[in-house]
């Protein structure tokens, strides 16, 4: 770079340096506050209500649970939208505006997935507030984002790949099958792990449709409280004495498991990308 | 022959799959708005949209629908966040596309990518262990408020938007640049005069996505913004979003009460603001 | 107008990391006069010219040794200031690079910069480079047409006008027909025969009869050295080093 008229990138080098120091801040609390109450028990145990040394097992179990069964059906759901889109897609206007709104509803608000399926799965249907009625909140909620970000993969395959497939005989399925998803699989690994990110993270869909209680026994019917979820609870209307390091706790282990979700999609996504 | 038409039989298969699961698709999210509109129609039939949106009182008990107090919330939180977030997530795109250009993707892009995906309640656990009590200290009010939600909420969509921003930034040409350093541009020059008019599109669609996001944001927002319903414009004083509002409500007002159905006015306000944001986004797609 | 100054390089050798790009290249251009840079891809010709206005400071981990004096100054020495030095020695690429602004916008991106910010003698400055880039009559009427809408042909005189919009003393040019049809070429080459004496000029080009049309001396590079330079009438017709005159016939061993 040229030594003079630089001030400004100077102010910018500056200006990011203070950022990175909140962002530093933020985890060295969350740290701080947690990491003392971090432990097997907390790990392994239950929850309490009123008194100190509660645990987050079961909160783990059903984040756990219901982003898998989620993504079960999202995964293949979102990427069926994708490729009908992509690469059956005619240009007209009624699958413009599918487009359209799958863009809308990218950034649909998780409460307001949250606001109608309690009342169309609760209340009109009259299914408890459970893990199962949390799991398809869930699974609404990310399904345009899977559809979206899969779309994206798929379209950023040239367009000469499926040419020169084609130029062989082959159907458009095999030619989708065989020339294109190879080479689209590295992004939709990517797209598939931020959506499994996101889902982790969740928490506004799931407070009045998988709910702020855990059962000791899992099962469908059971209420699901997730980490996330129990977080924002404990933090916000916990009475237990060690609320604040029992959120901060749990916030690490949210943290933790986002972290790994994300550095594994990433290597699978750059494995899968070397092999290619 | 007989191969290849069983092939073709199997590719019209795999079609009508597809379609279905489109179907579906579109079914879901037709389905989401219909009972939006369901939900709220009979409290905007029973008093009137002007009456509903334009009142400034809420008590759904004593049939107030009043959701200028939210609206204001909304839109008073997110120009806070915004404006917080646009000049650092520009210093750091900055600093990410200029100053340290050809290093790959850096370890500063690969930061920024998870603290995009950090969920919403750690930040709102920060901002109650923090900013709220640092805005108490200052302003001597309760430390819940507008601000501390701004706050808040600028540092969650802080990632995000530099993220946007910096591929904004590195997809001016460098030929471009190149052209300018050699008419005898200073660095500081380029970037002001060229990459940020040649990236404007990209740079204010970026933008878009910052304010949907943070239009959208319940959690974070929920735990530091003191849920007050009664309209005020101060920001160091207590409000309440649209999303908040509805989080802390709907526990009170279960579906089949006239507060769900305010509460689904909401939500379908949210929903029109987010379209909003689609039309504009997709206006400037087409004028680079 | 000020008289343009002569450039002569001496002994200059380049680096890029542990990569030699240049050895030893010893080069003189008089002043107002046109000088061409001929050479197999790869050779450097790039990196001579990058090297007069500096932009090969953009390239990470580069070094050099040697000198080249533009005039009185020597623009590889620490103290120069490289913006001011790249006012007086302006460059036109291989591809035309307008900017995505309009034509009038991007002629007056450089007197904007300079700080001349009055409308009247802006369109002036605007209207002037536009007409010795012989681009006026096409443009006249059309300035704020986006730039990026012109023909190639076009661009790259746009491009030039832009450079000289700045008033530089010397002109370097990058295969600058490189990506252009035939008419637009002869266009340029035209040019350039046009601004002989109020600039001085350095054209690379693999184009060899471009070559012996616009310049008034030659240099052939090879793999970083110059093997030799001269007269352009001396250097296609008697040339004195066999690897000048294998290149120029078009023979390679
Ligand atoms: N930025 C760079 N980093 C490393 N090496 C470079 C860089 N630019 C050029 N080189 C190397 O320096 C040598 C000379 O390059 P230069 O671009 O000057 O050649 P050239 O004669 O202009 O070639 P061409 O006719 O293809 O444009 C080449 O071997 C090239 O690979
Ligand atoms: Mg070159």
């Amino acid at each position: 770079m040229n030594r003079r008229g630089l001030t400004l990138h100077r102010a910018a080098l500056g200006l990011a340096g203070v950022t990175g120091l909140v962002y530093a801040a933020m985890l060295a609390s969350l740290l701080r506050d947690g990491w003392p109450l971090l432990s097997w028990r907390f790990l392994l145990g239950l929850p309490r209500e009123l008194e100190a040394g509660g645990g987050v097992a079961p909160e783990i179990l059903n984040t756990f649970s219901m982003v898998m069964m989620a993504m079960a059906v999202i995964a293949p759901l979102g990427l069926a939208v994708a490729v009908q889109r992509v690469e059956y897609g005619r240009d007209v206007w009624w699958t413009r505006e599918l487009d359209r709104w799958s863009r809308v509803f990218l950034s649909v608000p998780g409460i307001v997935v949250g606001l109608v399926a309690y009342r169309v799965l609760v209340a009109e249907l009259g299914w408890p507030v459970s893990i199962l009625t949390g799991t398809v909140a869930l699974a609404v909620l990310n399904w345009p984002f899977v559809a979206v970000s899969a779309g994206d993969a798929l379209a950023g395959v040239p367009e000469s790949l499926r040419e020169g497939s084609l130029a062989l005989g082959t159907t458009r399925w095999q030619t989708w099958l065989f020339a294109v998803l190879p080479e689209a699989l590295p992004s939709l690994v990517n797209g598939l792990g931020l959506a499994a990110a996101r889902m982790i993270g969740e928490s506004a869909a799931l407070i009045f449709t998988a709910g702020v209680n855990v059962s000791p026994h899992w099962g469908l019917a059971a209420p699901g409280e997730t980490l996330a979820v129990h977080l924002w609870y404990i933090r916000t209307e916990g009475l237990m004495p060690d609320a604040t390091g029992q959120a901060a706790a749990t916030g690490i282990v949210l943290l933790g498991l986002v972290i790994a979700l994300l550095w594994a999609s990433q290597r699978l996504a750059l494995w899968l990308e070397r092999r290619h | 022959m007989t191969a290849h038409s069983r092939r073709l039989r199997t590719d019209r298969r795999q079609q009508v799959l597809l379609g279905a699961a489109a179907g579906l698709y579109a079914a879901v999210g037709l389905g989401v708005l219909l009972m939006l509109l369901v939900s709220s129609g009979p409290l905007l039939l029973r008093v009137g949209v002007w009456q509903a949106l334009l009142g400034v009182h809420w008590n759904p008990l004593a049939g107030q629908f009043g959701l200028v107090p939210f609206m204001s919330g909304t839109l008073l939180v997110t120009a806070l966040a915004i404006l917080l977030a646009l000049p650092l997530a520009m210093a750091l795109a900055v600093v990410g596309a200029r100053v340290l250009r050809g290093t790959g993707p850096s370890l500063m892009t690969r930061g920024l990518t998870v603290l995009a995906a950090v969920p919403s309640v750690i930040y709102g656990w920060w901002g109650l262990t923090t900013v709220v009590p640092v805005v108490r200290r200052w302003s001597g009010g309760p430390g819940f408020s507008l601000a501390s939600a701004g706050i808040v909420l600028a540092l969650m969509i802080l990632p995000t938007l530099a993220v946007l921003f910096q591929d904004a930034l590195t997809r001016v040409p460098p030929t471009w640049q190149e052209g300018s350093l050699a008419l005898g541009a200073t660095d500081d020059q380029t970037l002001v005069r060229l990459i940020w008019p040649a990236a404007r599109a990209n740079l204010f669609r970026a933008m878009l996505v910052a304010v949907a996001r943070a239009l959208g944001e319940t959690m974070a927002v929920q735990m530091v913004i003191g849920g007050q319903t009664i309209w005020q414009l101060n920001l160091l004083r207590p409000g309440a979003t649209l999303t908040t509002q509805i989080l802390t409500d709907l526990a009170v007002f279960p579906p089949g009460t006239a507060g769900y159905r305010a509460l689904a006015v909401m939500a379908l306000l949210l929903m029109a603001g987010m379209y909003m944001l689609v039309r504009i986004s997709e206006r400037w797609e087409r004028t680079p | 107008m000020s008289q343009p100054p002569a450039i002569r390089v001496a002994d200059l050798s380049v680096w890029y990391g542990a990569q030699r790009a240049l050895t030893g290249i010893t080069l003189d251009v008089p002043a107002g006069q046109v000088l061409a840079l001929i050479g197999a891809s790869g050779c450097g010709k790039s990196t001579v010219l990058r090297a007069l206005n500096r932009m090969i400071d953009r390239v990470p981990n580069v070094r050099w040794q040697g000198s080249a004096m533009v005039g009185d100054t020597d623009v590889l020495g620490p103290a120069v200031d490289v913006v001011a030095l790249r006012r007086r020695v302006g460059m036109v690429f291989q591809q035309p690079n307008p900017f995505p602004f309009s034509v009038f916008d991007n002629v007056a991106y450089g007197p904007r910069l300079h700080g001349i910010k009055h409308p009247a003698r802006l369109r002036k400055t605007v209207e002037d480079s536009l007409k010795q880039a012989a681009l006026w009559d096409e443009v006249r009427g059309k300035l704020r047409r986006p730039a990026r809408a012109l023909s190639g042909g076009q661009q790259q005189r746009l491009c030039i006008a832009r450079a000289l919009a700045v008033k530089p003393q010397v002109l370097l040019m990058d295969e600058p027909t490189a990506a252009l049809d035939p008419l637009s070429t002869a266009k340029i080459e035209e040019l350039v025969r046009e601004l002989k004496g109020r600039y001085t000029m350095v054209v690379v080009t693999h184009n060899l009869q471009q070559a012996a049309r616009i310049s008034d001396w030659t240099a052939f590079l090879e793999a970083g050295r110059l093997i030799e330079s001269g007269q352009t009438g001396t250097i296609f017709t008697t040339p004195r080093d066999a690897r000048t005159e294998n290149y120029i016939t078009g023979r390679y061993e």
